[in-house]
C-alpha cells in the first residue's frame, strides 16, 4: 500500500492511527474515527498536535463541515470504487467549508478514478500499488481541458471561451 | 448545429487515448473485468448475448449529413452494416469487437462524435424534442440548453459514480415530445408572468421496475441558474440515493421515499449556497452556444400551403397518405418537418442499413440543409424541408423503404432489441413488433384506427417505454416460455400516465391477436373517428377492453 | 433476465463470451474455447459441471473469456441443444430475419 501525497510517495504516514478503544496520545499527529470525535470532542479539542479524522462515506457532511477546519487530515472512504459518495463529501469540504488540510482517499482507490478524485479536492491517496506515483502522474494528465469548474482551480471551457471572445473583441 | 472547437475536439481525442490505454491494461490483466466494466460502459460498450454492443451518443438527437455518412461507414467497417436507433436518440451497433472499439471511437472522434457516458452510473445523453428549432409550437429551441447540459455533465468528476444512471430530457414546446415527465430530471421551457423564458424542473420520473411520473420540484428556474440547480439535484442524489439495492437506486425512489417536499428542501438549501457561484451562466456564454443553433438560411417563402404541395396532395394518393402522417408544421412559412419512418411493416423497428443512412444523408443535403434528427420513437427527421420539395423528398425516401406512411399509427411501434440481442431480456420483442405491424399493413385500417402508440419492452427495464404506450407490451418469462403482459392507457405527453395492466400474460400469438381485439373493440365503441384510442380508453376505462381480450371465446 | 435453472445431475456445458471479440464460445474437452456448440465438452453431473466451470473461471482470470457459466443441454441432440431459449438464441443467432448475420 502506498501513501501518495501531492504526487509523491510518502514513506510513512505522519498520522498515527488510534483505535476507538485505545488511549489517544497527548501529543503527536493522530487519526481517529468520527465516532470517537463525536464522543470525546471536548477532550480532543484541547490537543496541540495535528488531528486527523476518518469520516464514514454515508455521513452528511453538512453536519460536520463547520468543524472541518479543526483538522489537518480528513480521510474519506470509497468502500467500492463504484460508490461515489465521497466525491460529493470532498467537494463540500473543500468548496463549501474551505477545508485546507490533507484530504485523503482510502478504500478502493484505482488509477482510473484518480482524475475524478483529484478534481473533487483529494490531494492524498492510499493506493494498493507500488508505482502509485507514476499512475497518479498519468491520471493527472488525462485531459487538457475541463468542462465544469470544481475547486481544483482549472479554468472551465466556458470561461476559456469567454476570455478568448473578450480578447478578440478587445483586439478589434 | 453545434460545431466542436479545439477544446471539444481535444476532449474526445484524449478520451479515445484513455480508453485505448484502459483496454490494453484490461488485456494484460492489470485491471480486472469488474474494474474495467464501468470504464467500458462509460464509453458505451456493453457485453450482450452475442457480442459487444456499442451505443453511440447522438447529443439531443441532432446529426449532420456528414456525421450520418460517417456512422454508416463505421457501421460497415466495424460492424455488420446496419444500426439501431434507440429510445434515447442514440445509435447502437450490435457486433462490435472489443479489440476494434478504440479504433471505432477514434473514427467517431474524427466526425465530432463519441460514445461517452451512454452507459454506466453517470449522466447520460440529454434528449429533447426531435422537432426542436423547427416546430411551429415551440417557445424556444431547447437544444441550446441540451448542449450546455451536455458539456457540464461530460466527465463530471463528482457525478461519475452515481447510485445509478441519470437521464435528463428537455422540451421547448408545451406539447412535450421529449417525455420529460418520465425522466430523472425533466425540464420544460415556459414563460413566467413577466414573459421571461425559464424552466419548470421535474424530478423523479422514470419507467422500469417501479414507474413514476416526475414531480415538479420548481415551477420556474431562470436560465442563468440551470447548471447550479442541476448540480444541486445531482449532489443530493449522489449523497442520498440508495446504494444497497440496484432496483431502488434511481432518484425516483429517493423522491418517493423522502417525499418531494423533503427533496426540494435539500436541493434548494444546497442551491442557495451555489447559485451565485461559478456555475451561474453569464449571458455571453449562453449567447455563444445559442449562436451555434441559429436557424438555417431559409428562403423567404409564402405562408400557407404551397401550391405544388397541395396539388400533389390532391392527385397523388400515396403521397397524400404519407404527407398526412409523416409531416409536421414548421414555424417558418413555406417549410415543413418530415419524419422518416424506420418502421416498414415486417422489419425490425428503428433499424437502418448503411445504404439507408447514406440515402438519408444525401436527401438531407439536398432538401434539409444537411441536418437530420433522431426521435426517441426510433425514427429519423428532416427538420427543414420546403413544402414545394415534399413530393420529391417522398419519392427519394420511398426508393429506400423510408416512406412508410405510419408515423404515430399502430405500426409505428417502439421496440427494444429484446431477447434476440439483450442479455437482460426475458422475451423477444422484435418478432412481436413485426407481427403486429403486419396486421396493420392495410393503409385503410391503419389510418382509420389513427393514432395508436404501441410500445414493447422485452423485460421490466422498460427500454421500449412500454409503461407509456397507449398499448404497452412487456415480455416476461413464465416457466422458461416467452409471455407478454399488456397495459393500456399509458402516455408520455403532457398528461403523462403509466399504463394499466389488463390481465394475465399471453403467449406471443395470443398477444398479437389481442392487439387486433383491442383495436376492434376501440373501433366498435369509439364516439367517432376523431376520438383516438387513448381518448376512448380514458373515457370508458379498462373493462370493455379486458372483457374483449379475456372473456370472448 | 430469466432465472438460471438449478443444474443438478443433467447434461451441461460451459459457455462464455470471448474477451476480445465478444463472440459466444463454449469450453471444449481440451480446455480450449470454440464457437461451435458441437465441440463443447458435455458433462453429466453437477460435480463434473463445477469442475468444468472452475477451469473456465481460471481462463477468465487469464483474460481469455468473460463471465463463464454452466448451461443445461439436451445431449441426445447433435449438435447438443441448449434447454433455455436464451441459450438457443446465443448459439443460433438472433431470430429476426432482417438481422440475420451474414454466414
Amino acid at each position: 500500500m502506498s501513501l501518495l501525497k501531492n504526487g509523491h510517495i510518502v514513506g510513512e504516514d505522519a498520522f498515527q492511527l488510534v483505535a476507538d478503544d485505545a488511549t489517544v496520545p497527548a501529543s503527536g499527529a493522530v487519526l481517529i474515527t468520527y465516532a470517537r470525535w463525536q464522543a470525546e470532542k471536548d477532550q480532543l479539542s484541547g490537543r496541540n498536535s495535528p488531528l486527523g479524522i476518518s469520516l464514514p462515506n454515508n455521513l452528511d457532511v453538512l453536519d460536520f463541515g463547520p468543524e472541518a477546519e479543526r483538522f489537518d487530515l480528513i480521510v474519506l472512504s470509497f468502500p467500492k470504487f463504484s460508490d461515489g459518495r465521497a466525491y460529493s463529501q470532498a467537494r463540500l469540504l473543500r468548496e463549501r467549508f474551505g477545508y485546507k488540510g490533507e484530504l485523503r482517499a482510502t478504500g478502493h482507490v484505482l488509477q482510473d478514478q484518480l482524475w475524478h478524485m483529484q478534481r473533487s479536492g483529494f490531494d492524498a491517496f492510499e493506493i494498493p500499488r507500488e508505482d502509485a506515483a507514476e499512475a497518479f502522474a498519468k491520471a493527472s494528465r488525462s485531459f487538457t481541458n475541463v468542462y465544469q469548474p470544481t475547486g481544483d482551480g482549472r479554468v472551465s471551457a466556458l470561461k476559456q471561451r469567454l476570455a478568448a471572445a473578450r480578447k478578440k473583441e478587445a483586439a478589434e | 448545429m453545434y460545431q466542436y472547437d479545439e477544446i471539444d475536439q481535444t476532449m474526445v481525442d484524449e478520451r479515445v487515448a484513455q480508453f485505448r490505454d484502459q483496454v490494453a491494461r484490461r488485456l494484460t490483466g492489470e485491471i480486472s473485468e469488474d474494474e474495467f466494466k464501468p470504464l467500458r460502459l462509460q464509453n458505451g460498450l456493453y457485453l450482450q448475448l452475442h457480442a459487444y454492443m456499442l451505443r453511440i451518443a447522438i447529443p439531443y438527437g441532432t446529426l449532420s449529413s456528414h456525421q450520418l455518412r460517417g456512422l454508416a461507414q463505421i457501421g460497415c467497417k466495424y460492424d455488420r452494416g446496419w444500426g439501431h436507433f434507440t429510445t434515447r436518440q442514440n445509435l447502437q451497433y450490435n457486433w462490435i469487437k472489443l479489440e476494434d472499439t478504440a479504433d471505432a471511437l477514434a473514427d467517431l472522434a474524427k466526425i465530432q462524435m463519441h460514445a461517452i457516458q451512454t452507459s454506466g452510473n453517470c449522466i447520460r445523453n440529454t434528449t429533447t424534442d426531435q422537432f426542436a428549432g423547427a416546430a411551429h409550437d415551440e417557445i424556444e429551441d431547447p437544444r441550446v440548453w441540451c448542449e450546455i447540459i451536455r458539456q457540464w455533465s461530460t466527465f463530471h468528476p463528482e457525478f461519475s459514480f452515481l447510485p445509478r444512471k441519470f437521464k435528463i430530457a428537455v422540451t421547448g414546446s408545451p406539447n412535450d415530445r421529449a417525455a420529460v415527465r418520465v425522466h430523472d430530471i425533466g425540464l420544460r421551457m415556459h414563460k413566467n408572468a413577466a414573459g421571461e423564458v425559464g424552466f419548470e424542473v421535474i424530478v423523479g420520473g422514470g419507467l422500469g421496475r417501479t414507474p413514476f411520473i416526475g414531480k415538479t420540484i420548481r415551477d420556474f428556474l431562470p436560465k442563468q441558474d440551470l447548471l447550479s440547480y442541476l448540480e444541486a439535484i445531482l449532489r443530493v442524489y449522489n449523497q442520498f440515493g440508495r446504494r444497497d439495492n440496484i432496483y431502488k437506486a434511481r432518484i425516483k425512489i429517493l423522491v418517493h421515499e423522502l417525499g418531494i417536499d423533503t427533496v426540494r428542501e435539500k436541493v434548494e438549501a444546497e442551491w442557495q449556497a451555489t447559485k451565485d457561484g461559478a456555475l451561474k451562466l453569464p449571458q455571453e456564454a449562453i449567447d455563444q452556444i445559442a449562436a451555434q443553433f441559429a436557424p438555417p438560411p431559409y428562403e423567404k417563402l409564402q405562408g400557407g400551403i404551397n401550391a405544388d404541395y397541395a396539388n400533389a396532395f390532391r392527385t397523388d394518393f400515396e403521397f397524400g397518405l404519407w404527407a398526412r402522417r409523416n409531416t409536421f408544421k414548421h414555424k417558418q412559412p413555406g417549410y415543413s418537418i418530415v419524419t422518416i419512418s424506420l418502421k416498414k411493416e415486417g422489419e425490425a423497428p428503428g433499424d437502418a442499413k448503411a445504404e439507408q443512412m447514406n440515402a438519408v444523408a444525401d436527401i438531407a443535403d439536398r432538401y434539409s440543409f444537411g441536418e437530420i434528427r433522431v426521435t426517441h420513437e426510433q425514427n429519423l427527421v428532416l427538420p427543414h424541408v420546403r413544402q414545394a420539395d415534399l413530393p420529391a423528398v417522398f419519392k427519394a425516401l420511398k426508393a429506400y423503404d423510408l416512406a412508410t406512411p405510419n408515423v404515430g399509427l399502430a405500426s409505428d411501434i417502439i421496440a427494444c432489441p429484446g431477447l434476440d440481442y439483450c442479455a437482460l431480456a426475458n422475451a423477444r420483442s422484435i418478432p412481436v413488433a413485426q407481427q403486429i405491424a403486419l396486421r396493420f399493413k392495410n393503409w385503410e385500417r391503419a389510418h382509420d384506427v389513427g393514432e395508436l402508440k404501441i410500445k414493447i419492452s422485452g423485460c421490466i427495464n422498460a427500454c421500449g417505454h412500454h409503461h407509456v404506450g397507449h398499448i404497452g407490451i412487456l415480455g416476461v418469462d413464465k416457466a422458461g416460455e416467452e409471455f407478454y403482459q399488456l397495459t393500456l392507457g399509458g402516455s408520455a405527453d403532457d398528461q403523462a400516465a403509466i399504463g394499466d395492466l389488463i390481465g394475465p400474460s399471453l403467449n406471443a400469438t395470443d398477444t398479437v391477436d389481442a392487439i387486433d381485439t383491442l383495436v376492434e373493440t376501440y373501433l366498435r365503441i369509439r364516439k367517432d373517428s376523431d376520438e383516438r384510442f387513448l381518448d376512448t380508453y380514458r373515457r370508458v376505462g379498462l373493462a370493455p377492453f379486458k372483457e374483449a381480450v379475456y372473456v370472448a371465446a | 433476465m430469466a432465472k438460471a435453472p438449478k443444474l443438478d445431475n443433467q447434461p451441461q456445458i460451459v459457455t462464455a463470451n470471448d474477451l476480445l471479440s465478444g463472440d459466444v464460445v463454449y469450453l471444449t474437452k481440451t480446455a480450449a474455447w470454440t464457437r461451435k456448440i458441437a465441440e463443447a465438452s458435455i458433462v453429466e453431473n453437477a460435480q463434473a459441471g463445477a469442475a468444468l466451470l472452475a477451469v473456465a473461471e481460471a481462463q477468465a482470470k487469464m483474460n481469455i473469456v468473460v463471465a463463464p457459466y454452466l448451461i443445461p443441454v439436451d445431449a441426445s441432440a447433435s449438435p447438443p441443444r441448449p434447454i433455455q431459449y436464451r441459450e438457443i438464441i446465443r448459439a443460433d443467432g438472433p431470430t429476426t430475419e432482417i438481422r440475420k448475420p451474414a454466414a
